[in-house]
């Protein structure tokens, strides 16, 4: 006699949900139980949502950022901002924690992700090539990129500066060191030693 | 100094306490017993970092969900907890989420073993082994820069190995990546190796009382300073190796004696003499920069060195140096040379008995 186990329904239900970032098998199970349990008045507004985030949701084919279908990008878009000024980020999700700084009025560009051979991420997979034709027709002053310092991050800093190099822009990284608001002793080495590095002059 | 040593579900032990003797602590006991992992967890609660592994899961015992190495250090209580993912750090109760805060706390360590003769025997990944421990005790920036500055050659060495025609824009720029970290362990490698050398010399002759000169250079994989440079330079040899041709993965520590290679021309006994002035020169050197004695841990070897040797090794390690050791025979004890506990490793039990 085969093991007990759930119906196919339930487990076909838990394999979908384990295959999501960040859900291993157990809260698999324990979200499908719940999603069991509740009725399908708590289920099919989340169905529904799920069902039309395709249909109606898009990336936007110059910042990379997501936009509603027929819409028009309310970055790109926006007069008020500095349209000569790229800021080239990781994730959509990195637009808005920038945003929600207000330190930044340009534009915006997602890469979808940053150069990792060993995770057979290339220059391909990355929208690089659409970044090289916006800094052309935008006529950019100044690209920042606001990658990660990490290995990879830096790689993907490192090769974007380089395809840059030639197109007479000049090319920023972000700052490294001391937390905003910070005292020494919240500090480690390592920050400290780039926040030395990186110090400007106040007077 | 290091008071008490609590282990949970690490390697073999269920659970075990053992009080530490302020100068040394010895574990006897046949093989197999666990001896290895008791001064192992010592290394791993001062360090979070073991000699015997670089898989960190493997500390967890066979069936238990994760261990822990609790231990008195210096009048702080230090506490590591490994599982299968996770780590967790704290000391004297407070949750340490970066292990630099965890290190600040802790202490020095040396580790002698059989695999010290690999210095002078076999290849120069040994020797780099001997340099990164103690460089990683001494620079704060040197564990991250050597992580990244792997990680960053892999990438390198995977884009280059990949596809039919090369994307060398793509190894470039990790090369850049390589190239910045590599400046940092350069300058600290060059800097270690300077410290190392007078104690080196001093502790050779002293050991060998012949008369022989003993001396250590850094032998650098990169010709100058600048990485990125250099491999520009090498696209021919990388073209048909596809790997990267230099860099500071290819570092080794040059051994002379008497200005000849020490590695071919030494005797086994030369040998042994200069693999212990090494360890010798590291816990001086630690000494010196840190401004605290490192705690000894000597795995099997104590009792191979010959009367001399160990009365060296004992004169020879800066003062108020603590020790742990494990042995499988005590007959090296009667010298009377040495004021301290044994205690009897068996099975997973540690008894204090002698």
């Amino acid at each position: 006699m085969p093991a007990l186990d759930y119906p196919p329904p339930i487990q076909r239900l838990i394999a979908q949900l384990r295959s999501l970032p960040g859900l291993g098998p157990r809260s698999a199970e324990r979200l499908a139980l719940w999603l069991m349990q509740v009725g399908p008045l708590r289920v099919d507004p989340l169905a529904r949502s799920l069902g039309l985030l395709h249909d109606t949701v898009r990336a936007c084919d110059e910042c990379g950022f997501f936009i509603e279908k027929d819409a028009d990008c309310l970055l790109c878009t926006n007069e008020r901002r500095n349209a000569r000024l790229i800021c080239v980020v990781e994730q959509a999700a990195d637009v808005l924690r920038l945003e929600r700084s207000g330190a930044f009025q340009g534009m915006y560009h997602v890469l979808g992700g940053k150069l990792s051979p060993l995770d057979n991420v290339t220059p391909e997979d990355l929208r690089i090539d659409s970044l090289m034709q916006r800094v052309q027709s935008l006529q950019a002053e100044e690209v920042i990129l606001a990658v990660g310092s990490d290995v990879e991050g830096e790689a993907t800093a490192s090769y974007i500066a380089d395809g840059l190099s030639g197109l007479g822009v000049s090319v920023t990284r972000l700052a490294q060191g001391m937390p905003a608001g910070g005292a020494l002793d919240h500090v480690d080495e390592l920050t400290l030693f780039q926040a030395l590095h990186g110090r400007r002059k106040i007077g | 100094m290091l008071e008490k040593l609590t282990l949970r579900d690490f390697r073999c032990f269920d659970s075990v306490q053992v009080d530490v003797h302020p100068e040394t602590t010895v574990f006897t006991g046949k093989n197999g017993q666990g001896k290895t992992s008791l001064i192992e967890a010592a290394c791993v609660l001062l360090r979070l970092q073991s000699p015997r592994t670089s898989s960190r899961d493997e500390w967890v015992r066979f069936g238990a969900q994760a261990a822990v190495v609790e231990g008195k250090w210096n009048g702080s209580v230090l506490r590591c907890a490994q599982s299968a993912k996770a780590r967790r750090l704290a000391v004297d109760g407070g949750v340490c989420t970066r292990s630099a805060d965890y290190l600040s706390a802790s202490g020095v360590v040396v580790w002698m073993d059989h695999a010290d003769m690999n210095m002078l025997r076999a290849g120069a990944e040994h020797r780099r082994r001997y340099l990164d421990f103690t460089g990683s005790q001494l620079y704060p920036g040197y564990l991250t820069a050597l992580r990244a500055y792997e990680r960053a050659l892999r990438g390198r060495n995977y884009a280059l190995k990949k596809d039919a025609v090369i994307a060398w824009r793509q190894a470039d720029a990790f090369a850049r990546v390589m190239s910045e970290h590599a400046r940092v362990l350069r300058e600290h490698r060059a800097a270690l190796i300077d410290l190392l050398r007078p104690f080196v010399t001093e502790h050779h002759a002293a050991l060998s009382g012949v008369g022989e000169s003993a001396s250590v250079s850094y032998a650098c994989g990169q010709s100058g300073d600048d990485l990125f440079e250099e491999l520009i330079s090498r696209r021919g040899d990388e073209e048909r190796t596809r790997s990267t041709a230099c860099g500071v993965h290819r570092d080794d520590i040059l051994l002379t004696l008497n200005e000849r290679d020490a590695g071919s021309f030494a005797s086994e006994g030369q040998q042994r003499t200069l693999a212990l002035a090494m360890k010798l020169a590291q816990a001086k050197v630690l000494h010196q920069v840190r401004g605290q004695a490192p705690l000894l841990l000597v795995d099997d070897v104590f009792g191979e060195l010959d009367r001399h040797r160990r009365r060296a090794l004992m004169a020879g390690m800066p003062q108020g140096t603590q020790k742990m050791i494990t042995t499988t025979h005590l007959d090296w004890l009667e010298e009377g040379s040495l004021s301290g506990q044994v205690y009897e490793v068996d099975a997973g039990k540690v008894r204090g008995g002698a």
